[in-house]
This record gives structure tokens, C-alpha cells and sequence, in this order.
């Protein structure tokens, strides 16, 4: 009797493990393309035409970015549920329905971008970043809108046992981890109206030839509604693991739970109304909004920063009762031996240095200076690539044994693997961030130019593709030792001596958090508010300007009020023209 | 845990030698790393200022409130 | 040992961004390093934690784990 996962839920263990194995299929598939990229773009290896690059480019971004990430994260969100509130799930049918949902969702979205590699006629090389005017096969929105349809009945799921549970504990509080599985939740529904309203109103019909054209500038804006948010989707659950697993690793206690339900709070309330500083060089949006967009940006610091605070706190509250001593001395006492412990920690660290290209690319000024270059890829890497996905690693190493029942295959290899990681990151992302500064153009094939040469500040681009070479070279090496350990602790046999399923004690409880933190509905109609002050005039703006599907379809006024209002705008630009031609002649008779 | 595990594991750092509760936890070490990295945030800030505004006109918002403060547009 | 075995690979492990910052940075000062240059700079830094941390300390090792006590 050991207490793991898949003793006390072993129907959800199977669940579970699906889950992962779905994402660590994503992961084995978008990784190799990721190394392709790199071999290619630097002009190491180029097998493929150049024009393929682009398909595997968007493989590499959704396999990685959406189904690598989620399904890891609707495993985790479904052990905290059930761990944290002692309960299985309402109904296991409908668990598997969910998961089954998401996984044809995935292999519909597969296939036009893999049949992009072939001669036929379907492809979909539109990127993750999928708005107009690049244009996919329609399977590739349909599967899209499957699987995200499918995240929503996960969602539910979680709130049905949440539910079930409130009724039979009235007078509780909602355990951390089901709490932060429901403002990530919350925050999740709010962000994907923006995906889900661009792909069934416009790029759906239009890749089925219902409609003629869509506005661009309409179906950017609301992809980023969601391509912002949906950053936070990914790291809510990296930040659950921060605060509920590694203090009780580093042997210790989470510092405060208040805070860390501040911390969900703060995220659900500020995550969407800032999708706009995607769009900083975007022409069409005003200054103003984007102002906005910067300064809800900026607040979203502050989450960050308290985390930075109560994971260290607890962490070296693991360390001195582990017998640490000293202002810095403590870190020696932390268990540096267990992956699991390591990958988290050096994740947390390449978060800290993401905060600050992350802080540039927020500001509105030297964003201008980053825009669309190399800079960003360095950027993501260092979040999703980094803080998420090597988390998301080191966890996996507490997590397979948990929903196998079978003891980890090497503790040795997986230390290495997350300790390459790190180096193999640090590397490639380092040589990106600087590329981007000196305007080496991001989703470019061969970023080479005739009669051009980018210079470097230090030393020369061809060091630069050096380092992101050897940099995706210790990646892919990584990967190979982290699927080396998960596929030999499957193949392992059953043991009985594995680490029961417990997160985090807690030095300030619950019961310290103020009671209204626990008001759901409260914290989504602050976030449905702000949501509508940053998005509703910029997209009204972005609809009168462009019209609904396009500039072509407005030229008949619609109705009387908007025939108004042209009419007026006309006035006002002739009037305007008028005065400056009389402002013009006035100088020149001062002449 | 087996006693052979729980010896590996004493031999790496003395596992769990006190508890330290709410109060007497003094978490000084957390705000000297969280300085050090406050010091770096604003010692890249003070950099960030020579690589992009020094020697640069101003940008839009800047322009934008040079404007509405003195009534005229820079260059 | 000074320190853990794990914790000696961390320290190693973070000489590199270390060293390739340290590049950048000294650059600022109009200290240009070539690339061999970082990688021996690197490997010399690497050999002196080794030392440090292998290096026994004071006494042997059968006492350290009373001392720490």
C-alpha cells in the first residue's frame, strides 16, 4: 500500500496518463521539427525545399504551442481536481468523451498540415498564428474548434466535481488547487470567445467559400483576444506546479496560500484585456488602445513578481528546515540531486530572464525595435519553451509513476535531461534574443539577403547560427534522454515503494485568505468588464474602418446611422483638408 | 520509503533537520535574491535607455505628448 | 565535497549563460572575446569549481558529516 494516484483514482489515472501520452507524442513530433528548423534556417542542413519550412514551421508551432501543452495541462488540472477535493470525477464517461473530443480535434488539425508535405491540393501552412489572410484547408479550423470545444467540457467537468463537492462541504474553502483550476478555467472560457468567434464568423466560412473576404485586421485582433491569454493557459498550470509541488519537494511549505489565490485572481481579471500589444506595428488600431493594452501588460507584472516572491519563500522555507543557513547559503541545502526539483527550479530561473525581454517586447516604444524579429522567438522560448515545457518535464517525473503505479526508470538520466535543457536554452535563446537586435526577420526560411549583410555587435552572425545550432542540438538531445525515461519507466514492472500523492502543506492557510477571494463570479464579471473596456471601441474602430468581412463589402452604407456617420467623417476630412490648404496659402503670402 | 532510499537521501543533505513555523520564519534570503534580481532589472532599464533613446527622436506616444504639452510637433 | 554532487552540476551547468553573457557585457567595455577565448575562459571557470569543491575540506570526510551536525 503505497497511496499513489492510481491506487486512490485509478479510473482518472487512465485518464491521466492518456493525457500525457497524447502531449508527449505532441512533444516527440514538434521537437523534431524543431530541429529541423534550426539546421535549416541557419544553413547547417537543408534537406527540404524552403518552401516547406513554413509546414513544418506550423507543425512545430501547433503541435508544441496547443497540443503538447494542453493535454499535459488537462492531466494536471484533472489530478488537482480530484487529489485536492478527495473525490473522483461526476461521471468517467464523460472524462473520456472530453479527451476523445480533443484528440480527433488534434488529428483533424494534423492533417491538412501534414498533407502540406504532399503534392495534393490540401494544406494548411498558416502558422500558429492562424489569421487571415493566410488561408488553411477547412479541416484544420474544424479540428481546431473540436478541440477547443473539447477543453471547454474538460472545464466543466472540473466545475461538475467542484460543484458536487460544494454541496456536500457548504461551509469550506475551495482547496488551492482547485481553485487555481477554476480561475485558469474561467480565464480560459473568457479568452477562446475571441479564437472561437474568428473561426466560426469569418475564417471558416471564408475557407469554405461562404464568404468572399474577411477583414485581416479583424481576424488578427481576435486571434491575439485569444493568442495573448492563451500564453497564460499554458503557464497557469507551470505556476500551480511552482506552488503546490515544489515547496513540498524543496521540503518545505508554500509560503502563503492567500497570495497564490491573489496571484490566480489577478491572472483571471488582467490575462485577456492585453492581446493588443501583439499588435503594437499593427496599422488601424489607434495609439490610445494600444496605450491600454501596454498598461494592463505592465500590471500583469505584478502576479508575476509575487510568485517570484512565495515560490522563493517557500523553497528556502525548505531549506532551512532542511538545515540551510545564511542569506545565500540556504540554496545548498535544496535538493538539487532530484530532477524533479532541479527542472522546476532552473524553469523558475529562465522565467526570471523571459521578465526581462518579456518587458521589452510589453513596451510600446522599444517594442517597435523587436517587432517581428528573431527577439521574440528568443522571447517564447524562454516561457513556453522553458518555464512551461521544462516544468512540465520535471513534473512528468513525479507525475509517471503516480498514473503508471511504476517506479522512474533513471534519476539520474532525468537530471541530466532537465540540466541540458537549461544549457541547450540558454544557448539557442541567447543567440535569438541577439539576433532579433540586430532585425534578423522571425518565420523566414533563409534569413539571408542579396547585397545585405546583418552586422553583429559582437562577434558575427555566423557565430550567432553556431549557437542556435549547438543550442537545438543539447534541445533535441534532451528530448531524447526525456522519452528515453518515460518509455522505460512504461516498460517497467509494478512496484510498491513509490512516494504517496500529496502536494504542498501550507504556513498560512485558507483560512488567513479573505473570504470574498473565493467569489468566483465576482472576479469573472471584473475580468468580462475590463475585457470590454480594452476590446469593444478598438474593435468597433477595426469593424466601421474595414467592415465585418472585408473593406470591399462596406462601400453601401448599411444602414442610416452608419450613412450618417460617413457623411460626417467625409464633412470632417474636407473641412480639415480645406483649412490646411487656407493655413498653407496664408504661409505662403507670409512669404 | 525503504531504508535504503532514506540513506541515500541523508546522504546527499540532512533531510528535514528542524521545523520552522509562520512565525519564525524569517524568509531573508528570499529578499536577497529578489534584490539581486531587482538590481539587474534596473541596471538593464538604465541600459535599455543608451541602446534605444538616447541620440533618437522621440517615438508616437512621446511625440503625441510633446505635442499636447508644448502645442507643437517635433520633427 | 563542499557541496552536493547535484548542486556542483547546477553551478556547472549555470557557467553558461555566465559565459555567454560575459561576452556581450564586456563587449560594452571594448573587451571583445573571441569565441575560443569564452569557451577556454569557460572551461578554466568550470576547472576551478571542480577544485573548489572537491578540494577536502579541513578535515576528512568522515568527520564533515559529524561536523555538520
Amino acid at each position: 500500500m503505497t497511496n499513489t494516484y492510481i491506487e486512490s483514482f485509478p479510473a482518472e489515472a487512465k485518464v491521466v496518463r492518456a493525457a500525457f501520452y497524447s502531449s508527449f507524442l505532441a512533444l516527440a513530433i514538434g521537437g523534431l521539427f524543431g530541429i529541423i528548423q534550426t539546421l535549416h534556417r541557419t544553413g547547417y542542413y537543408r534537406f527540404m525545399d524552403s518552401a516547406d519550412y513554413y509546414t513544418v514551421l506550423t507543425a512545430h508551432g501547433v503541435l508544441l504551442a496547443i497540443t503538447f501543452t494542453i493535454f499535459f495541462l488537462v492531466g494536471v488540472f484533472t489530478w488537482a481536481t480530484t487529489t485536492s477535493l478527495d473525490r473522483p470525477v461526476e461521471d468517467i464517461r464523460f472524462t473520456w468523451a472530453w479527451y476523445g473530443l480533443m484528440v480527433v480535434g488534434t488529428v483533424l488539425t494534423a492533417i491538412p498540415i501534414f498533407a502540406g508535405f504532399t503534392d495534393s491540393e490540401m494544406s494548411a501552412s498558416v502558422l500558429f498564428t492562424f489569421y487571415a489572410p493566410l488561408q488553411g484547408h477547412p479541416l484544420f479550423y474544424f479540428g481546431l474548434v473540436l478541440f477547443v470545444v473539447g477543453t471547454w467540457l474538460a472545464g466543466v467537468d472540473w466545475f461538475r466535481s467542484w460543484w458536487a463537492w460544494k454541496q456536500e462541504h457548504p461551509d469550506k474553502r475551495i482547496p488551492l488547487p482547485t481553485f487555481m483550476v477554476l480561475t485558469t478555467t474561467l480565464m480560459w472560457y473568457i479568452a477562446t470567445l475571441g479564437v472561437a468567434a474568428a473561426i466560426l464568423l469569418f475564417l471558416l466560412p471564408w475557407s469554405l467559400g461562404l464568404v468572399e473576404s474577411v477583414n485581416p485586421l479583424l481576424t488578427r485582433t481576435l486571434f491575439w483576444f485569444f493568442g495573448h491569454p492563451v500564453v497564460y493557459f499554458w503557464l497557469m498550470p507551470a505556476y500551480m506546479m511552482w506552488y503546490v509541488m515544489l515547496p513540498k519537494i524543496s521540503g518545505g511549505k508554500l509560503f502563503s496560500d492567500p497570495l497564490a489565490r491573489v496571484v490566480f485572481v489577478l491572472f483571471l481579471i488582467l490575462s485577456v484585456p492585453t492581446g493588443i500589444h501583439h499588435q503594437y506595428l499593427d496599422p488601424g488600431i489607434a495609439e490610445g488602445f494600444k496605450f491600454i493594452a501596454m498598461t494592463n501588460t505592465m500590471f500583469l507584472l505584478l502576479p508575476s513578481l509575487l510568485t517570484a516572491f512565495t515560490v522563493v519563500a517557500s523553497m528556502e522555507h525548505g531549506a532551512r528546515q532542511r538545515g540551510g543557513t545564511g542569506y545565500l547559503g540556504w540554496l545548498k541545502a535544496l535538493p538539487w540531486r532530484d530532477p524533479v526539483f532541479a527542472g522546476m527550479a532552473l524553469a523558475g530561473l529562465m522565467f526570471a530572464a523571459a521578465g526581462f525581454s518579456g518587458m521589452i517586447n510589453a513596451g510600446m516604444n522599444i517594442n517597435y525595435l523587436v517587432h517581428n524579429t528573431f527577439w521574440v522567438v528568443g522571447h517564447f522560448h524562454l516561457t513556453v519553451g522553458t518555464a512551461v515545457a521544462l516544468t512540465f518535464m520535471a513534473v512528468t517525473y513525479w507525475f509517471l509513476p503516480q498514473v503508471t503505479g511504476k517506479a522512474l526508470w533513471n534519476r539520474s538520466v532525468a537530471l541530466g535531461q532537465v540540466v541540458l535543457w537549461f544549457v541547450g536554452m540558454t544557448f539557442m535563446s541567447n543567440a535569438m534574443h541577439r539576433g532579433g537586435l540586430l532585425g534578423i526577420p522571425r518565420r523566414t526560411a533563409e534569413p539571408q539577403y542579396d547585397g545585405f549583410e546583418f552586422e553583429a555587435a559582437v562577434g558575427s552572425v555566423g557565430e550567432l547560427d553556431a549557437q542556435i545550432a549547438l543550442g537545438g542540438a543539447l534541445l533535441t538531445l534532451s528530448l531524447v534522454l526525456f522519452f528515453a525515461n518515460v518509455v522505460g519507466t512504461a516498460l517497467n514492472s509494478r512496484s510498491d515503494d513509490l512516494p504517496a500523492n500529496e502536494y504542498a502543506d501550507t504556513l498560512s492557510g485558507p483560512s488567513d485568505a479573505p473570504l470574498v477571494l473565493d467569489n468566483l463570479k465576482l472576479w469573472t464579471a471584473i475580468a468580462i468588464v475590463l475585457v470590454i473596456f480594452a476590446y469593444s471601441f478598438p474593435l468597433l474602430s477595426i469593424i466601421e474602418r474595414g467592415g465585418l468581412f472585408g473593406p470591399e463589402l462596406t462601400e453601401l452604407p448599411v444602414h442610416i446611422g452608419l450613412g450618417l456617420e460617413y457623411l460626417w467623417a467625409t464633412t470632417i476630412s474636407t473641412v480639415t483638408t480645406a483649412s490646411e490648404t487656407v493655413v498653407a496659402l496664408g504661409a505662403e503670402v507670409n512669404w | 520509503m525503504s531504508q535504503t532510499a532514506e540513506h541515500e537521501a541523508s546522504n546527499e543533505t540532512s533531510e528535514h533537520v528542524r521545523e520552522i513555523g509562520h512565525d519564525e520564519f524569517d524568509p531573508i534570503g528570499t529578499l536577497t535574491l529578489i534584490g539581486i534580481y531587482f538590481l539587474i532589472l534596473v541596471f538593464l532599464w538604465f541600459f535599455m535607455y543608451f541602446v534605444e533613446f538616447l541620440g533618437n527622436d522621440p517615438t508616437v506616444v512621446s511625440g503625441t505628448l510633446v505635442f499636447l504639452a508644448t502645442g507643437a510637433r517635433s520633427a | 565535497m563542499r557541496i552536493s554532487k547535484g548542486a556542483l552540476l547546477i553551478v556547472i551547468a549555470f557557467i553558461a549563460p555566465l559565459i555567454v553573457e560575459l561576452r556581450t557585457v564586456l563587449a560594452w567595455v571594448n573587451v571583445e572575446l573571441t569565441v575560443l577565448e569564452s569557451v577556454v575562459l569557460g572551461i578554466g571557470l568550470i576547472g576551478v569549481i571542480l577544485v573548489w569543491a572537491l578540494w577536502p575540506q579541513s578535515q576528512s570526510n568522515g568527520t564533515e558529516s559529524a561536523e555538520t551536525k
